[in-house]
């Protein structure tokens, strides 16, 4: 039942949420798919969901949404093992349950007079990303996404040579996720480990190679989205606004209620007002990069 | 003529200090926000506890602690948010128009540097639609006052003293457990005016990232909340009743309080009512979850309302009282 008054009201939903699949990948890397049919009808690119991995550890882990199906009532989530409660989520099979508590935040908000929009996620970074770019291809606008992805274990995706071609990058640089592929987004890949087909180096000297590569009217259609590392997060934020483009991150911090409630996850914001602390729950996770890294 | 409709009462609904509450769950401070962010989960309703307890409201607008601000330890956790909150006009001017005090009943949580400072929140709140004042005297995670009024007795006597002679709205004094003995502390802020007692506020505590050598939250010590700190609670409930019941003072009975198995306990220990914090974190539905198992209780040891259970405990000996229930009646 909605209240006029208080639009928030009920906009998140507990479920039991059976264990759809589970794929594991090096480094112990896991994409988990659960059934949350709630969660799947109103997750949006950017937005997390709040999981009970085991009983015996009963705080929740909050993870990005990478991908939601309405129709079939499933969301996807891609994590890799930290600690005892992650193993423990790592270690469900399918047909196990695991509360859920989503979808939570803020997302991604793409100005449509920038179609260009640039996805830079590094590691466990890498989901809402591809969620931006499914977004994008799923709307009706002219978006031009270009998805750079930087990994220092074996990325958890299908790789395939690209078959978008990347004029702004040397030609051996030709790997991108499979998945993006199938969906015609443009991508390619960043590691210092040096895996076949990537860019040596750090997503932002990618995207900076691509970013060069552009003229001013080209650039005034540029975007930038980002999750990842906060180090990785404040490398962009700098290459955003070292040529002046908009730039909006999705943080991470360490959280308890994850509905606004306990303020554990506030961080240092720069507002019109001055400096507040903000939610990265509710009030976030994803912010205006010049306004959370204000030295960028 | 009309027909008389048999009244039917609610089991779980008492006074508290002149309140009349639904449930005897009260949502504690620090973990609901101001009072409307756990609607937000779709089930939850603030109809569901008897009274919500307002972060920690100062003078003045507060940042807080830089982060991170919580970890989590063996069936706990540790926080120190640092009293964020936007200053006590603006609580006032701009949230409590936005609550529906039909719903539950509403309680600042108060808390200040300085002994003035409390007195001037208080007296704020006083002119205000909340229903009652508590007044933070434990709180661990900031530089100046908070605990350090609530561990010793004259302080906190002294501030309770002050909020006292600012409003006729019921005051309840949340003790701290980081003291030698809660229950002088106690006598003392009853002493001084206080209508109820809130115990307890969190352990301090802290936890240390090996790796880094470096402290996990920001603020270097926090406070343990959780079923970690539940026994420690309990027994702190159990002393602080001996001063308190024969008074007839209430007590809101928390620490680590997750199951209406754990309520229960608090409530045949001497609470009157039961605070749920960090529980909502693992189940945002957990109210509705213990208010069902409290009520069951009641039918099954033959209590007519959650009142009669309080300070219930047996010792020594002695068998427990027979209760004239459902399951007796008819031996009647």
């Amino acid at each position: 039942m909605s209240d006029p008054a208080r639009p928030h009201r009920g906009t998140i939903f507990v479920e039991d949420a059976e264990v759809l699949s589970i794929d594991r990948h090096p480094g112990g890397q896991f994409i988990l798919r659960l059934r949350s049919p709630k969660c799947a009808t109103r997750a949006t690119a950017g937005s997390f969901v709040h999981v009970q991995c085991d009983h015996t550890i009963p705080m929740r882990r909050p993870l990005s949404i990478m991908r939601a199906n309405a129709d079939e009532g499933w969301i996807e989530v891609l994590f890799k093992v930290v600690g005892e409660g992650l193993f423990s989520l790592g270690h469900k099979e399918p047909g196990d349950r695991v509360s859920s508590l989503g979808p939570i935040g803020k997302g991604f908000r793409p100005d449509a007079k920038r179609p260009r929009t640039l996805l830079i996620g590094g590691g466990v970074g890498i989901p809402p990303m591809i969620f931006l770019a499914e977004t994008l291809l799923n709307d009706a606008g002219n978006w031009q996404p270009l998805a750079i992805m930087g990994s220092e274990l074996p990325f958890p995706f299908e790789l395939r040579r690209s078959a978008i071609a990347a004029g702004w990058i040397d030609a051996d640089v030709d790997r991108n996720l499979g998945l993006l592929e199938d969906w015609g987004v443009a991508g390619r890949l960043a590691s210092l480990t040096g895996f076949p087909g990537t860019y040596r180096g750090y997503v932002t000297g990618l995207a900076e190679r691509y970013l060069a590569s552009l003229d001013d009217s080209a650039l005034a259609e540029v975007e930038v989205f980002s999750c990842g590392p906060t180090p990785m997060l404040k490398a962009v934020a700098a290459l955003a606004a070292r040529f002046g483009l908009p730039c909006q991150v999705s943080l991470e911090e360490y959280m308890a209620c994850a509905v606004g409630g306990c303020a554990g996850c506030a961080v240092l914001v720069q507002t019109d007002e001055g400096p507040a602390m903000k939610r990265v729950c509710v009030d976030g996770p994803v912010f205006d990069a010049a306004r959370v890294f204000a030295a960028a | 003529m009309p027909v008389a409709k048999e009244q039917k009462t609610n089991p779980l609904a008492l006074d508290f200090c002149g309140l009349s509450l639904d449930s005897p769950i009260v949502l504690l401070s620090g973990c609901v926000g101001f009072g409307e962010e756990y609607t937000r989960v779709e089930g939850f309703s603030n109809r569901d506890a008897g009274a919500i307890v307002l972060k920690g409201t100062t003078r003045e607008p507060r940042l807080g602690n830089p982060p991170h601000r919580v970890s989590e330890t063996p069936m706990g956790m540790l926080n120190a948010i640092g009293l964020q909150n936007p200053g006590v006009d603006r609580v006032v001017d701009e949230i409590l128009p936005t609550l529906d005090f039909a719903e539950t009943r509403f309680i600042a949580n108060v808390c200040g540097s300085r002994i003035e400072d409390y007195a001037a929140v208080t007296r704020r709140f006083d002119n205000s639609a909340i229903d009652a004042i508590e007044i933070n005297i434990s709180c661990p995670n900031i530089k100046e006052g908070g605990v350090s009024f609530g561990n010793y007795p004259d302080m906190s006597a002294k501030v309770v003293a002050a909020c006292r002679a600012e409003t006729t709205k019921p005051i309840i004094a949340k003790l701290s457990p980081n003291q030698t003995d809660i229950r002088e502390n106690a006598r003392r802020c009853i002493e001084a005016g206080a209508d109820a007692l809130a115990v307890i506020n969190t352990i301090t505590g802290m936890a240390i990232d090996v790796e880094r050598r470096r402290p996990v939250i920001g603020n270097i010590q926090g406070g343990l909340s959780g079923p970690a700190i539940k026994p420690i609670a309990l027994l702190k409930v159990r002393q602080v009743y001996e001063v308190a019941g024969p008074l007839g003072i209430p007590i809101i009975g928390q620490g680590g309080i997750a199951t209406a198995r754990d309520a229960l306990e608090f409530l045949i220990a001497g609470a009157s009512t039961v605070g749920v914090g960090t529980a909502l974190f693992y189940d945002p539905l957990v109210c509705r979850t213990i208010n069902e198992g409290i009520g069951s209780y009641l039918v099954r040891h033959g209590f007519g309302s959650v009142a009669e259970l309080t300070g219930t405990l047996v010792t020594g000996t002695a068998p427990a009282t027979p209760r004239p229930g459902p399951a007796n009646e008819s031996c009647a």
